[in-house]
C-alpha cells in the first residue's frame, strides 16, 4: 500500500536480536548476572533497532527484508509497515522495563529454571517481532505457531500439577487456533487467491465472495477465530486466566501485551489487509465479530467481578480490553480503527502496571487475593498508587491512556453507518467502563481505605448488597467460598498457591501486627520499583499528550491508507 | 427358467477356465490357514499355499494351445505360436523368493519354539501374557 | 572427458549391485577376519553415497533422466517371425529409472543408511550376518526406488521384507522374533496381494514395464482397442496392488505388523526401517498411481481412489489417536508413522484424484514427497533419539522420561525439536510437507479430506505434548531413572524395555556414543534447515509434476513395446 519499499535488514535484526540472546542467555547460564544482561541488552538493541524504523515508516517508507522463496509461491520475508511498527514498537519498548522487572521478580521469589525462563521469554519477543513484520500470512503463521511453542515454558514453569494442567490447556487452545484455524484459513485464502500477501489477497477473495460468498465467510470466520483464540476471545478464552498460573512478568508481558495482542494483531491484519474493509463489509463479517466482541468484553467484566484472586481478576479484564481492540477495528470507521489500534499500546502500558503491581505484591507479601489485601496501601504506596492510576485508565477515565483510546472508540462506534448497531455498541462500551470501576474500584478501596483487622469480604458481589463486615481471618476465605465452583473460590485458590511455592512461607495476607509502614522506594527493590513507575508515567503520558508518543500518528496513518479517508485536524 | 447367459459363463468357466477357479480356491484356502490357524509353522504353509496359487495363475496366462517352448533355435525362420516364456520366468523368481521367505519364517520359528516350546500361538500369547 | 552419459547409465544399477554384492563380503571376509563387517559396509555405503550423489547431479544438476536397462539387450534376427512380426531390434530388460521422483528417494536412502551406520557402530546390534542383512535391505530399498518394472518392484519389496524381517529378530530377543513372524505373514500376504495385481495386469496387456503398461491401459498399442480404464479386471488389479502397497506402508487398517516391529526390533533397525522401509513402499505406491495408473484410470474408477482416501485419512486419526494412548515411547512413535504415512498417502491420492485440478496435482505431489523425506529424517530422528536415551539411562516408558530434560538437556532439546518438526511446528520440515498437502486438500475442494489435514495438526499434537510435558515439567521423584522403569506402570509385554533396564539400569555401563549424538543432531538439523528448501525441493519435483499433467509420461529411452501376446488375444 505504501509507495516506497526500501530494502533493509533492519526488520530482519529486529527479530534475530533475541533469538541471538536465547543463545546468550543458555550458554551464559552459570553468570545469573551476565545472564540477564543479555536479556536487557537484547531488549535495548531491538527497541533501537525498531525505533529506527519509526521516522521513515511515518513518512509512508516500508522496510523490507527477503531470504527468498519459502515454500511454492510464498516468499519469506519481512516488511515493517505502519500497522507492524506500532505493535513492533510497543512489545519491544516495553521489553526492556520488563527486563528488569523480570530480575527483580525471579530473584525475589528465588525460582527454579531462570535460564529457561529468561531464554523463553527471549525467544517469545523474537517471534512476536515475527508476527509484526511478516509480510504474508504463511510467515505470519510460522511466527505465530512458535510464539505458541516459546510460551509454553513459561506458562508450565512452576512444573506443579495446576502448571502442567494450565500448560496443556494453553497449547491445547493455541494449536487449535493455530494450526488449525489458521494454518487452515491460510491455506484456503492460498487456494481463492493465488497469493498469501498481506494487501493483495483481497482481490481474488472478493471474486470468491460474488460467487460463493459463504466459503468467504467460513475463511473469514476461521482466521478472525484462529486469531481470536490467542485475544482470549470468548468462547476461546479459557486458557488465558488458567496461564496466570506462570510468573508475573510473563502474565504481564505476554499474556497482557505480546502474546494476546499478537492475536488481535492478526485480527487487525485480517480485518485490514487481508479482506480489506470494503470486502468485510461486503460479506457482512464485522458486524458480527464486533458483536462477539462486545458479548465477550461484558461477559468477563462481569466475571471480572467474582474474582478473588488478583492475577485471575486482571486476567478477566484483559479478556475484556482485548476485546475492544477487536470491536474498535471491526467497527470499520475511521476512529473505530484509530481507538481499537491506540488501544493495544494504551492497554498495555497500562495492564503492564497492574500486573507489575500485582506480582511486586506477591514478591514481597506473598499475597494474591483481594481479600487479604485490606490496608496494604500503607506497605507498598507507590505500588498501589500506581495501581490506581492504571485502574482509572482502564475503567477511561481521562489524563490516562484508556480514556484517549475509548473515546475514538466511541465517536467510531456513533459514526457508524448502521445507527442502531453503533449506539448499542456505543451503549456497551459505556456500560463496560462502568463494570471497569466495580471490579478495580474495591481493590484500591480495600488497600488505602480498609484496615487488617476490619473489612469487607470479598468478592462483594457474593455478598449482600453493601457488603458484609468481616474480620480478616481464614473463615473470611471460608464464607467467600463458591459452592460447586472450588476452582474459583478463594480458599482453593490459597491452597493452590501454597503448593505453588513451598519454599515460599508459611503466611499469607498481612503479618500479625499488620501491615508494616514503608516509604515509597523502599517497599521493594529499585528492579521493580523502576519499571512500575516508569510505564505508568508512560500510560500517563499516553493519556495526556497522545499526539507525542509516535503511537496515535501511527494509528491515524494506518487508518487513512485502509480507509482512504482523511481524519482531519480532531485529532492531536 | 434359467437365463441362459450366467449358466453359459458358468460352463465357459468350467470347462475352459478352471484354473483359475483353482487359483482362487488354493487363495482361500491359504488365507483361510493363515488366519484360522494358531499353530505357527501351519500358517507358514498357508503363505505357501497363497503364494503357490499365484504362481498357478501366472503359469496358466502363459499358456496357449498348441504352443511350442519359447526356445528359438539358431536355424528357425519362424516359431508360430509359442508359449509366453515371461510368466515362467516370473514364477521361477517368485519360487526363490518363497523360499527364501520361508527359511527366514522356519528360522524365526525355531527360535520362538526354543523359548517357549511350543508353536502354539494361543499358548505363546498367555505365556506372555503371564510373564 | 568419455561421455558422461553412458557413465551416468550405469548408477541406477550400480546402486542396486553394490550393496546386494556387498552383502556377501561381511560373511565371506568374516571367515578370515572377524570384525570386518563394519568397515566392509561402510566402505559400500560411502559408495552408494557418492554413486547417489553423481545420480542426483545428473537428475537436478542437468535435467536428465537416467534410464538403465538390466540385461538390455538387442535381441532376434530379421529372419526370425514372432506373429508376423520380425524380432529385430527388440529390446528385453528391466528398466531402471533415475527420474525426479526416485532421485530424491535414492538420495534420502543412501544418506540415512550411512548415518545409521555410524549410530549403530556402539548402539549394535554387531556381528557379521547382521551388516550382511543390512547391506541386502540398503539394495532392495534402491531396487525399489529406482526400478521402472512392475514384477521387479516385486522382487525389490521382498528383498527388503526380507532383511527386514531378519534385522527386527536380530538382537535374539523372543519378543522381537514373534514380531518379526507377524511382520513376516503379514507383510509376505501384502507382497502376494500385490503380485495378484500384476498379474491381472499382465493378463490384460501382456507387459509389466510401467511405461508401457500406462500406455497400455490408455490404450496406446494397436492390438487393444481403446483405454482399458474401465476394464473391471484392471480396476481389480488396482485393488490388489494397492493393499498390498498400503500393507507395507502400515496405512490402517492394515498396519498391525507395524507397531510391535518397530518397538520389538534393535533401537537402531528401529530407526533404520522406520526412516525408509515404509517410505520407499508408500513411494511405490505414489509411483505406481501416478505413473502406472495414471490419474485418467481414476477419473473412470472415482470409488478406488475415494476409497484410498478414506484408508488414508482414518490412518491419520486412528494413528494418532492410538499413538496418544500408548506408554511406551518406541510404540508411541510407531503409531505416529501410521498417522503420518496416512498424510502421504493423502497427498499422492489427492494428486490422482479426477476432482483436482491442475494446482491440486501440484501440491499434492509436493506434499506427498517433502512430507515423504521429512518424516524420513524426524521420526528416524526420534527413534535415534529414543535410543541413545534408553542407551544413556535405560528409559524406555514414557512415564520414566519424567524430567529427563535435567538429565539429558542435549537428547531432550532433541526430541523437543524433532516431536514439534511432526507435529508441523513452523518452520520446520515438518510444516512445508504439511502445507503442500494442506494446500493441494484445499485446491481439490474435497472437504472431509481437508478436514483431516487441518486437524492432523492438533492430533500430532496430542501425543507429542505429552512427552514435552513429561520431560520438562514433571520431576516426580519416583521417575528417577535409576529405579525408573521398576516404578513405573506395569505393564504386560515389557520385557525389552524392563530388562534393559534392569540390566542396563546402571547408567555407566552404556554410553551415548558419538555416532548416535551425531546422529540426531543431524536429524535435527535437517529437520530445522530443511523446512527452508521447500521452494527448491518444490522446484526439484517440476518435471514429476509436468509429467503427471501432460498425463503422457514424458519419457524416452527404451521402448519394449509388448510384443508377447498373451492369454488376451486367445
Amino acid at each position: 500500500m505504501s509507495e516506497h519499499v526500501v530494502a533493509s535488514y533492519r526488520p530482519l535484526a529486529a527479530v534475530l536480536v533475541s533469538a541471538l540472546a536465547v543463545v546468550l542467555i543458555i550458554a551464559s547460564h552459570r553468570r545469573p548476572n551476565i545472564r540477564e544482561g543479555w536479556s536487557v541488552l537484547a531488549a535495548l538493541t531491538k527497541f533501537a533497532i525498531v525505533a529506527s524504523m519509526a521516522p521513515g515508516v511515518l513518512d509512508g517508507m516500508e522496510y523490507r527484508w527477503s531470504l527468498g522463496e519459502f515454500v511454492f509461491g510464498i516468499e519469506f520475508a519481512f516488511r515493517a509497515d505502519a500497522l507492524g511498527l506500532l505493535f513492533a514498537m510497543l512489545a519491544s519498548f516495553l521489553w526492556i522495563f520488563t527486563a528488569f522487572y523480570a530480575t527483580g521478580y525471579m530473584r525475589g521469589l528465588d525460582e527454579h529454571a531462570q535460564t529457561r525462563f529468561f531464554a523463553s521469554f527471549a525467544a517469545s519477543l523474537s517471534t512476536a517481532m515475527g508476527i509484526a513484520f511478516a509480510e504474508n500470512l504463511v510467515v505470519m503463521f510460522v511466527f505465530y505457531e512458535l510464539l505458541s511453542v516459546v510460551t509454553y515454558p513459561l506458562v508450565a514453569h512452576d512444573e506443579t500439577e495446576e502448571a502442567r494442567t494450565a500448560g496443556r490447556k494453553y497449547l491445547a487452545y493455541t494449536f487449535f487456533g493455530g494450526g488449525f484455524l489458521v494454518l487452515g484459513g491460510s491455506a484456503l485464502v492460498y487456494w481463492a487467491a493465488g497469493t498469501v500477501q498481506f494487501g493483495e489477497t483481497a482481490e481474488g477473495l472478493r471474486l470468491l465472495a460474488e460467487t460463493d460468498p459463504a466459503i468467504a465467510q467460513a475463511i473469514f470466520a476461521f482466521l478472525a477465530l484462529g486469531f481470536g483464540t490467542k485475544a482470549a476471545i470468548m468462547p476461546l478464552h479459557s486458557w488465558l486466566p488458567d496461564a496466570m498460573v506462570a510468573p508475573t512478568p510473563v502474565s504481564g508481558l505476554l499474556h497482557a501485551v505480546a502474546v494476546v495482542k499478537s492475536g488481535a494483531f492478526g485480527v487487525a491484519r485480517l480485518l485490514l489487509d487481508v479482506y480489506e474493509p470494503d470486502l468485510t463489509v461486503e460479506i457482512g463479517m464485522h458486524l458480527p465479530l464486533a458483536a462477539l466482541a462486545a458479548f465477550t468484553f461484558l461477559t468477563a467484566s462481569f466475571i471480572a467481578l467474582r474474582k478473588d484472586n488478583l492475577k485471575r481478576r486482571l486476567a478477566y479484564s484483559t479478556i475484556s480490553q482485548l476485546s475492544y481492540i477487536i470491536m474498535g477495528i471491526a467497527l470499520l470507521t475511521p476512529y473505530g480503527i484509530v481507538g481499537g489500534l491506540l488501544h493495544i499500546p494504551a492497554h498495555a502500558f497500562m495492564k503492564l502496571t497492574l500486573f507489575f503491581c500485582a506480582g511486586a505484591i506477591h514478591v514481597e507479601t506473598h499475597t494474591d487475593d483481594i481479600s487479604d489485601m485490606a490496608g496494604i496501601g500503607k506497605r507498598m504506596p507507590l505500588t498501589m498508587t500506581a495501581f490506581t492510576i492504571a485502574a482509572a485508565g482502564m475503567a477511561g477515565i481521562p489524563l490516562v491512556a484508556g480514556f484517549v483510546s475509548k473515546f475514538y472508540m466511541l465517536i467510531g462506534a456513533v459514526s457508524m453507518e448502521a445507527q442502531l448497531a453503533g449506539i448499542i455498541f456505543a451503549g456497551s462500551l459505556i456500560l463496560s467502563g462502568v463494570l471497569n470501576i466495580a471490579y478495580f474500584w474495591p481493590v484500591v478501596y480495600t488497600a488505602f481505605f480498609e484496615s487488617e483487622d476490619e473489612h469487607d469480604a470479598k468478592p462483594l458481589v457474593d455478598f449482600p448488597m453493601g457488603g458484609t463486615r468481616e474480620s480478616y481471618g481464614e473463615e473470611v476465605a471460608a464464607d467467600g467460598g463458591e459452592p460447586g465452583d472450588e476452582d474459583e473460590s478463594p480458599h482453593a485458590t490459597d491452597d493452590d498457591h501454597h503448593g505453588d511455592h513451598e519454599h515460599d512461607h508459611h503466611h499469607h495476607g498481612p503479618p500479625p501486627g499488620g501491615w508494616e509502614r514503608h516509604k515509597p522506594w523502599t517497599e521493594s527493590t529499585w528492579l521493580m520499583l523502576m519499571p512500575i513507575a516508569v510505564i505508568v508515567t508512560g500510560a500517563v503520558v499516553l493519556g495526556v499528550v497522545p499526539g507525542m508518543t509516535g503511537f496515535l500518528d501511527l494509528a491515524i496513518q494506518i487508518s487513512e491508507a485502509v480507509l482512504g479517508t482523511e481524519l482531519g485536524g480532531v485529532i492531536g | 427358467m434359467i437365463d441362459p447367459l450366467p449358466l453359459q459363463v458358468g460352463i465357459e468357466l468350467l470347462t475352459h477356465r478352471y484354473a483359475y477357479l483353482l487359483f482362487a480356491l488354493l487363495l482361500a484356502i491359504g488365507l483361510y490357514i493363515i488366519i484360522a490357524s494358531s499353530n505357527l509353522v501351519k500358517m507358514i504353509i498357508g503363505l505357501n499355499l497363497f503364494q503357490t496359487a499365484i504362481f498357478l495363475f501366472f503359469i496358466s496366462t502363459a499358456y496357449v494351445t498348441g504352443g511350442a517352448t519359447p526356445v528359438i533355435p539358431k536355424e528357425a525362420k519362424a516359431y508360430d505360436p509359442f508359449v509366453s516364456p515371461l510368466p515362467q520366468v516370473i514364477v521361477l523368481t517368485a519360487i526363490v523368493v518363497g523360499i527364501a521367505l520361508t527359511a527366514v519364517a522356519l528360522a524365526l520359528i525355531v527360535r520362538i519354539y526354543s523359548a517357549y516350546g511350543t508353536l502354539e500361538e494361543d499358548t505363546i500369547r498367555e505365556v506372555r501374557a503371564d510373564e | 572427458m568419455s561421455d558422461p552419459l553412458v557413465a551416468a547409465k550405469l548408477i541406477p544399477a550400480l546402486l542396486i549391485v553394490v550393496p546386494i554384492l556387498a552383502a556377501t563380503l561381511p560373511l565371506a571376509l568374516g571367515l578370515r577376519w572377524e570384525r570386518v563387517g563394519w568397515y566392509v559396509t561402510a566402505i559400500a555405503l560411502a559408495v552408494e553415497a557418492a554413486l547417489a550423489g553423481l545420480l542426483a547431479y545428473a537428475i537436478y544438476g542437468q535435467g536428465r533422466r537416467v534410464v538403465h536397462v538390466l540385461g538390455g539387450k538387442q535381441f532376434g534376427r530379421k529372419d526370425v517371425m514372432i506373429n508376423g512380426t520380425p524380432t529385430e531390434d527388440f529390446i528385453v530388460g528391466i528398466e531402471l529409472v533415475g527420474d525426479a521422483l526416485s532421485g530424491l528417494v535414492v538420495l534420502v536412502v543412501a544418506g540415512v543408511a550411512l548415518a545409521v551406520l555410524a549410530y549403530m557402530r556402539r548402539a549394535g546390534p554387531r556381528g557379521n550376518a547382521f551388516y550382511s542383512g543390512y547391506l541386502l535391505l540398503t539394495g532392495g530399498l534402491m531396487g525399489v526406488a529406482v526400478t521402472g518394472d512392475m514384477f521387479n518392484l516385486f522382487v525389490f519389496l521382498e528383498i527388503t521384507g526380507l532383511a527386514t524381517y531378519a534385522l527386527v529378530a536380530a538382537d535374539r530377543s523372543t519378543d522381537a522374533a514373534i514380531a518379526a513372524l507377524k511382520y513376516l505373514v503379514i507383510g509376505t500376504a501384502g507382497a502376494s496381494m500385490y503380485l495378484v495385481g500384476v498379474g491381472y495386469l499382465f493378463v490384460r496387456t501382456g507387459t509389466l514395464n510401467m511405461v508401457d503398461l500406462s500406455r497400455s491401459l490408455a490404450g496406446d498399442p494397436s492390438w487393444i482397442d481403446g483405454a482399458l480404464y474401465a476394464d473391471p479386471l484392471v480396476a481389480a488389479a488396482f485393488g490388489f496392488v494397492a493393499a498390498g502397497l498400503l500393507t507395507k506402508a502400515a496405512i490402517f487398517p492394515l498396519h498391525t505388523w507395524q507397531p510391535d516391529a518397530y518397538a520389538e526390533a534393535p533401537d537402531s533397525v528401529t530407526v533404520y526401517i522406520s526412516a525408509l522401509v515404509s517410505t520407499v513402499a508408500a513411494y511405490a505406491f505414489g509411483r505406481v498411481a501416478l505413473f502406472v495408473f495414471t490419474p485418467d484410470f481414476f477419473a473412470a474408477n472415482p470409488a478406488l481412489i475415494n476409497g484410498v482416501l478414506a484408508l488414508a485419512g482414518a490412518s491419520v486419526v486412528a494413528g494418532s489417536a492410538l499413538a496418544a494412548t500408548q506408554r511406551r515411547i518406541k510404540r508411541m512413535f510407531a503409531y505416529s508413522s501410521v498417522a503420518q504415512f496416512g498424510l502421504v498417502v493423502i497427498a499422492f491420492a489427492v494428486a490422482v484424484h479426477p476432482a483436482s485440478g491442475d494446482g491440486a496435482v501440484r501440491f499434492g505431489i509436493y506434499g506427498a514427497v517433502f512430507h515423504l523425506v521429512a518424516h524420513a529424517v524426524i521420526k528416524g530422528g526420534l527413534f535415534a533419539t529414543a535410543g541413545a536415551i534408553a542407551a544413556g539411562d535405560g528409559s524406555r516408558r514414557l512415564s520414566s522420561y519424567a524430567g529427563l530434560a535435567r538429565r539429558r538437556p542435549f537428547l531432550s532439546g532433541a526430541i523437543a525439536v524433532l516431536g514439534l518438526a511432526i507435529v508441523g511446528v513452523p518452520p520446520t520440515a515438518g510444516f512445508v510437507g504439511k502445507w503442500y498437502i494442506a494446500v493441494a486438500a484445499v485446491e481439490s475442494g474435497l472437504w472431509p479430506v481437508v478436514g483431516v489435514v487441518f486437524a492432523s495438526t492438533v492430533l500430532t499434537l496430542l501425543y507429542v505434548a505429552r512427552i514435552l510435558e513429561k520431560v520438562y515439567f514433571d520431576h516426580r521423584p519416583d521417575a528417577v531413572p535409576d529405579h525408573g522403569d521398576a516404578s513405573g506402570e506395569p505393564t504386560a509385554g515389557d520385557a525389552t524395555g524392563g530388562a534393559v533396564a534392569a540390566d542396563g539400569g546402571a547408567p555407566a555401563t552404556r554410553r551415548v556414543s558419538l555416532g548416535m549424538a551425531a546422529f540426531v543432531a543431524t536429524a535435527v538439523v535437517i529437520a530445522a534447515v530443511l523446512g527452508f528448501g521447500g521452494a527448491e525441493i518444490a522446484s526439484a519435483l517440476d518435471p514429476v509434476v509436468d509429467a503427471v499433467q501432460e498425463s503422457a509420461p514424458a519419457i524416452e529411452g527404451v521402448k519394449t513395446d509388448a510384443i508377447w501376446e498373451v492369454a488376451n488375444n486367445e
